[in-house]
């Protein structure tokens, strides 16, 4: 669909292109609509001019020619003579070329620490994976041990019961009191919901009109102070909020937080090294229980099973818990080669201005000031085949969306978080450098680029001397 | 439970935070001085009219009451009337205390609204003929010349005023034919009264009790009444009250920030002009001006109000009655006769003044946002522009790049470099606007506030100490803007020199000059704040933005030593801003009924002199969806005023920020604005020597054709363009209604219709409903460019849309877009006529006064020609006959399709400074 028009004015020596894109007429107009040259720009929307820009970028909206500014390096889109553009090209083109050279030398060097990235990813990935196994295997023995367990607490308890009426009724209740206090800890339930209809009553006779209203007025703005109402006005526009609605909010806050939002991740990190030593503990421990099975229950400890039966209840819950946080990390889509692996236990922190940011992938962003912390978003996924991490659901804004924020990936030697920003109130923006985005495409591009600008600047040179 | 309480809890306060806050405002019923009035009886107005007599000029003489009074009355003292006369048919009615009977206090006169040259077309009254009506017991009459045709009538018992026509004794205008009048004169307070007024927890000290008045005004030949902004409601006044008007508060005129207005309230918000123009079946219009700067509330009355009041009326004239109440202030008013609705525009400019010529650049489009964050933020918004090939010419500063919102400095931090900023954009050609509002922080390390605080330049409390109110910035004070002195004071802060970087392309914008006053009564100054003299606040309330405005865009011109126009935008207004600037309808809200209620509001804002008007484009609250910012963006083009804008909480909304389509339709969209400057450019200008508006109702164009009279979907551009909105969402059909015999040229197919019909159209998303009118001209630029600046050298092109004789004519106005050289002559403007098959043009400018010339080495391009029967193959041109090619080619109005073919005469290469003639063989 694209039309190509050349023209060659032989006397001022240059060329240039009309290109008209797919928006425009399907059917042409003719060229001499276009209100082209002799002394003319394009007319038509969407028309673009090719500056003869010898060592330089050439590309250039039509609406550029001959407006008095210069924007061609080589002043070819000013050629109606009002305005006198020096000749920039050589010096643009060396610029262009060096800043070229520059993000080239970056990209090498970038391109060897992504693979680096990558193989230890994988490395991290096998280690990973042998934990699962090895967890898997040690929870089946540590099961297995628990059971074994319960089981002998179970007959020393009948034991006791027969040897001692008494104090068979004292483990009763000490039972009957663990169950008790189980649930209580979780304090929520227990706490009186708020009652809907008193909050709707307390905004209603806020809101409604009042019948004698120049002797009464409102409650709300009557018994404020002078500064307290300028501010509760302001607010209107601001969405900032006064130290009234900051209350009332905060408590709505807190309540909502502590229904348990980020309870999930909380993991017990388990010693990879020691992992073998510890199976084979177990397994030592397990046969003296077999032994002890045999043995007849008065020789028994009890004191030392009951330690033990705890211990391992411990340790089986501590094993599922990483259990679940491996298999849940590897739920994730850590990239085509895995190259993201290692961003996973990982957090970058960025400090601007009044605030520090923490950014952790797979996880949540933060941003902290003062005594305050808020959440700017929860993980969602990359996004831009990769090159955008998404966070989204962060703590609701007054007046305004979920806070969100989005990070844009570029190559860089370093993994680094380098700028926040808030385009629009509450929808956060940031910048990180990692070697993981120096893609190798990208560094053959830039080097092809390199080629045929230095190839173009040479032909320039030439041309000039002439 | 909790969670749900919480967000219930969160509802209920965006619940309230979104809404109109009506009941922090006073109703009439909670406004003594409305509340008494509107329970008047016709009729119980006693004053007579006593010593008529000639003196100075005017017609003058005192009312007294008629009957005796009661003894425990206070005893009415006479009031002073007089009847003075001016040219172009204006009658100027003033009913004062008598200074000489020593009133407590000399009531207030607003100053410096009236032109200083209005009272050199005063003619001097010689005498006064006496006429007895039949049928009226006591009907004297004084009756002076008006003007030709016209005559002004005093009657004496009852008093009344009117204006009418010598020919069949047919009225006007008239004041008091109810017998409504009412003037409260000042008085010493007695022991048991208690003059304060409470409300919401306000007190209003009201140290000079009682002294409002209130009349009726009754327009003939009347079938709407329009004007008085500001209001969020139609452009013909609805009635207020009287039979089938449901209980309604009347049109209030009271300066108010008024957090998310609705759209559709007699309710008063940002300004206010008390300038009401009637118009009728007949095709006459005539108008009324109350230069008054108090509360002012007004109903409209619905026909019979009057059924049971026994007022013999003329019957056979259509009427309607209005009826005038105001808080303070003196009478002094002024009838318009018109008869066309052009000359009751023109009669009342000459009053308060025609509309400033603007800057070139200022007709543009403007890009603003709530707020431009920084210099990186700024000069990404400004790339991106270049990047999709949007034109734009403004960039705007809100309060957040001032260092703690004190105006005239920037946050350090975030505007570190406001010179280079600036001088990167007008490098570009572009400009930028900063705000700069009057509330002024009150921090001693402030040099301003210390500057003014010093002077004793702040309004003062009723203590008399400075009045501190809260705005942005906190605790904040206001410079007294009545006073000529601090206003020259406030004009000197914009110097380059006092003003810290600023540049020459860096213009103003007022805001908040209500003035807003955060934690003050409806959210405004309390009334019995004292300014210059001992003038209470109640008095001058409306005009505090005017004299704001006044000072600011004088500082402007002092700035540039007198050669650069000003552009200052305010969002305050009072009779007679348009002499200082643009205004905007404040802070609209992202949705289709306030799209739709732009168009009234700009209609009555242009009718009543404040031709350079507009709404914020998207809506300035919320989140426009790309539809609706869209059909924004086709209808905001054609505003006198266009301008982006919104609040800090909604998303960014930038016209590129929506997808390629959503692009590329606000592309269009501003591109036809700029395609059209040349034509808005001659409109300003026109409005700056006629006073007509740039947008104007479709019966100041068709002043006959009654289908027109309560249209406000749609709106002329000048004489030639019609335009109608495009209001709701996924429309695939609109009715329009072209007024009219003659036809109307769609401006993107070049397609016919027929005038005097209502038309269903089907409508698509890119365009809205646009129209030439048959028989005129258009001068375009079709030439796209990064903004207007660059544009000065571009070739034009002229559509030419012949009506049912094959002929047409149009207008091109052209100066150097800037200074105030085209005082002296130093403009181009030319007149184009076709007839008989020839195109001339021809000089129109008076001969310059001074040395300073403007010349133009623009061509024109092309010339189209719509409504011409096609077959013609060359046109020659005079001088130099030579020949251009006559082909089919396309409009190329609108953007991406280019639009319908039509003739077209190529390069015909003539100057658009120089008379010529082409021949069409």
């Amino acid at each position: 669909m694209k039309l190509t028009i050349s023209l060659i004015n032989l006397s001022v020596v240059f060329f240039y292109l009309i290109i008209l894109s797919d928006e425009s007429s399907p059917s042409p107009p003719s060229d001499s609509f276009l209100g082209i040259p002799p002394q003319g720009t394009s007319a038509c929307p969407g028309g673009k001019f090719f500056c003869k820009n010898v060592g330089h970028s050439p590309l250039l909206y039509s609406s550029r020619v001959n407006d008095g500014i210069c924007d061609c390096c080589d002043g070819s889109d000013e050629y109606d003579g009002k305005v006198k553009c020096p000749n920039t090209c050589n010096k643009a083109g060396k610029v262009a070329i060096e800043s070229l050279k520059r993000k080239i030398e970056v990209y090498q060097e970038g391109v060897a620490l992504r693979k680096q990235e990558i193989e230890q990813a994988k490395r991290a990935i096998v280690r990973d994976k042998a934990e699962l196994s090895a967890l898997e295997k040690e929870r089946e023995a540590v099961g297995k041990l628990v059971s074994q367990l319960t089981e002998l607490v179970r007959k020393l308890e009948q034991e006791h019961q027969e040897k001692n009426e008494d104090e068979k009724i004292e483990a009763q209740n000490e039972k009957v009191e663990n169950e008790k206090s189980g649930p209580e800890e979780n304090a929520d339930s227990q706490i009186e919901p708020m009652k809907t209809s008193e909050v709707e009553k307390q905004w209603q006779s806020n809101d409604s009109p009042s019948d004698q209203n120049e002797k009464d007025g409102d409650e709300s703005s009557e018994g404020l102070s002078r500064e307290e109402l300028g501010q509760l006005v302001a607010s209107r526009w601001t969405g900032k909020m006064t130290g009234v609605q900051v209350k009332e909010i905060d408590q709505a806050k807190n309540d909502q937080e502590n229904g348990g939002r980020d309870a999930g991740y909380k993991e017990s990190e388990a010693d990879n090294a020691s992992h073998q030593s510890w199976l084979n503990k177990i397994q030592e421990t397990a046969q003296n229980f077999l032994n002890l099975f045999s043995a007849p229950v008065a020789n028994l400890d009890a004191n030392q099973i009951r330690k033990e039966y705890d211990d391992y209840t411990a340790k089986l819950s501590d094993i599922d818990s990483r259990i679940s946080s491996l298999t849940g990390k590897f739920k994730h889509d850590f990239g085509k080669e895995n190259e993201f692996y290692l961003f996973y236990d990982r957090c970058f922190e960025l400090e601007q201005d009044k605030y520090v940011y923490k950014v952790c992938p797979f996880k949540d962003a933060k941003q902290k000031g003062g005594y305050s912390e808020t959440l700017l978003g929860n993980w969602v996924e990359f996004g831009n085949s990769y090159r955008l991490m998404l966070f989204t659901d962060g703590d609701v804004c007054w007046n305004g969306p979920d806070r969100h924020l989005k990070v844009k990936l570029r190559c860089g030697l370093k993994t680094e978080l380098t700028g926040m920003d808030e385009p629009s109130r509450c929808e956060y923006a940031a910048l990180m450098y990692t070697p993981i985005l120096c893609l190798d495409e990208k560094l053959e591009e830039f080097k092809q680029k390199l080629e045929s600008m230095n190839q173009v600047q040479e032909q320039g040179l030439n041309h000039d001397e002439l | 439970m909790k969670r749900i309480a919480f967000f219930f809890l969160l509802f209920l306060a965006s619940q309230t935070v979104h809404s109109w806050k009506k009941d922090e405002f006073r109703a009439c019923d909670q406004t003594p001085f409305c509340k008494r009035a509107r329970f008047r009886k016709p009729g119980s107005c006693t004053l007579i009219a006593t010593d008529v007599s000639i003196s100075d000029g005017d017609l003058t003489a005192k009312l007294v009451p008629k009957a005796q009074q009661d003894h425990d009355q206070d005893p009415i003292k006479p009031l002073t009337l007089s009847v003075s006369v001016y040219q172009d048919g204006i009658l100027r009615l003033k009913i004062d205390e008598d200074p000489s009977l020593d009133p407590p206090k000399k009531r207030f006169q607003v100053p410096d609204v009236i032109l200083p040259e209005f009272e050199s077309k005063k003619l001097w009254l010689q005498s006064a003929s006496t006429e007895k009506l039949d049928g009226n017991i006591a009907g004297l009459s004084s009756v002076v010349y008006l003007s030709d045709g016209y005559e002004a009538v005093l009657r004496h018992d009852p008093f009344e005023v009117y204006v009418r026509e010598k020919a069949g004794n047919r009225r006007v205008v008239s004041l008091n034919s109810h017998g409504l009048f009412d003037f409260e004169q000042l008085r010493v307070k007695k022991e048991d009264e208690d003059w304060e007024e409470r409300f919401r927890g306000h007190t209003d000290t009201r140290p000079y009790g009682p002294q409002s008045i209130s009349f009726d005004v009754s327009f003939y030949e009347s079938d709407f009444v329009y004007g008085i902004p500001e209001h969020a409601s139609s452009f013909a006044l609805k009635p207020t009250r009287g039979p089938g008007v449901e209980e309604s508060e009347p049109y209030r005129l009271f300066n108010l920030d008024v957090f998310e207005y609705v759209h559709d309230s007699p309710f008063g918000i940002y300004g206010s002009i008390p300038f009401m123009v009637s118009h009728g079946k007949s095709g006459k219009s005539s108008g009324f001006f109350w230069l008054n700067a108090a509360e002012m509330q007004i109903d409209v009355l619905a026909k019979g109000w009057d059924a049971e009041d026994g007022i013999l009326m003329p019957i056979d004239q259509n009427r309607i009655d209005t009826f005038w109440m105001t808080e303070a202030g003196i009478v002094d008013t002024f009838f318009f006769i018109g008869p066309g609705p052009k000359d009751v525009v023109k009669q009342y400019m000459s009053v308060t003044g025609l509309p400033a010529m603007p800057q070139l650049f200022s007709t543009a489009y403007h890009q603003c946002r709530w707020n431009y964050r920084d210099e990186e933020d700024v000069e990404n918004v400004d790339s991106k522009f270049d990047e999709h090939d949007i034109p734009y010419d403004v960039l705007w500063l809100d309060i957040e790049h001032t260092d703690g919102k004190r105006y005239f400095t920037w946050d350090k931090l975030l505007f570190p470099h406001p010179e280079e900023m600036q001088r990167k954009l007008a490098a570009k050609g572009r400009h930028m606007v900063t705000i700069v509002d009057p509330h002024i922080k009150r921090d001693d390390s402030f040099d301003l506030h210390k500057d003014a605080s010093q002077r004793g330049y702040y309004v003062k409390d009723a203590t008399g100490k400075d009045f501190d109110g809260w705005c942005w910035p906190g605790s904040s004070s206001y410079p007294d803007v009545l006073n000529p002195e601090i206003r020259s004071w406030w004009s000197e802060k914009f110097s380059y020199k006092n003003y810290v970087g600023s540049t020459p392309s860096l213009y103003i914008w007022n805001d908040m000059n209500e003035p807003s006053v955060f934690n003050g009564p409806e959210v405004t100054m309390p009334r019995d704040v004292l300014h210059l003299g001992g003038v209470e606040h109640r008095e001058l309330h409306n005009a505090y933005g005017y004299y704001f405005h006044m000072a600011t865009a004088d500082g402007l011109v002092k700035r540039g030593d007198g050669k650069d126009r000003p552009f200052v935008l305010s969002r305050a207004f009072f009779a007679g801003s348009q002499r200082y600037g643009a205004v905007w309808t404040g802070d609209n809200s992202a949705d289709w009924d306030h799209l739709r209620v732009s168009v009234p509001m700009i209609l009555s804002l242009g009718l009543t002199g404040m031709s350079f008007s507009g709404a914020d484009v998207g809506g300035f609250f919320g989140n426009p969806e790309p539809e609706l910012l869209v059909r924004w963006y086709q209808l905001g083009a054609y505003y006198p005023f266009f301008r982006g804008h919104a609040h800090h909480d909604t998303k960014r909304r930038e016209p590129w920020l929506f997808g390629e389509r959503n692009t590329a339709l606000m592309r269009d969209a501003i591109r036809i604005r700029y395609t059209l400057l040349p034509y808005f450019y001659t409109l300003f200008r026109e409005a700056n020597v006629t006073g007509v508006p740039v947008v104007r109702p479709l019966w100041m164009e068709f002043p006959s054709d009654e289908a027109a009279f309560s249209n406000d979907e749609a709106f002329m551009v000048g004489n030639s363009l019609l335009v109608q909105g495009i209001y709701e969402t996924r429309a695939k059909h609109a009715s329009v209604y072209l007024p009219g015999k003659e036809s109307w040229y769609d401006l993107r197919t070049g397609t016919a219709y027929k005038g005097g019909k209502t038309h269903k159209l089907e409508v698509s998303e890119e365009s809205i409903p646009a129209f030439q009118r048959a028989g005129t001209i258009v001068p375009r630029k079709d030439r796209f460019r990064r903004s207007s600046t660059q544009m000065m050298h571009d070739p034009f092109t002229l559509v030419i849309a012949l009506n049912t004789f094959q002929e047409a004519e149009g207008e091109l106005y052209l100066d150097d877009g800037k200074s105030f050289d085209f005082k002296q002559g130093a403009y181009i403007h030319r007149r184009f006529v076709f007839s008989n098959g020839h195109l001339t043009s021809s000089n129109v400018a008076s001969s310059p006064l001074g040395n300073s010339k403007f010349s133009s080495d623009c061509i024109i391009e092309r010339i189209i020609i719509l409504g011409y029967t096609p077959g013609a193959k060359t046109a020659l041109v005079e001088p130099g006959n030579h020949k251009a090619e006559i082909e089919l080619g396309p409009l190329g109005f609108g953007g991406q399709h280019g639009g319908g073919a039509a003739v077209t005469i190529r390069k015909p290469g003539v100057r658009v400074a120089e008379d010529w003639k082409i021949k069409i063989l």
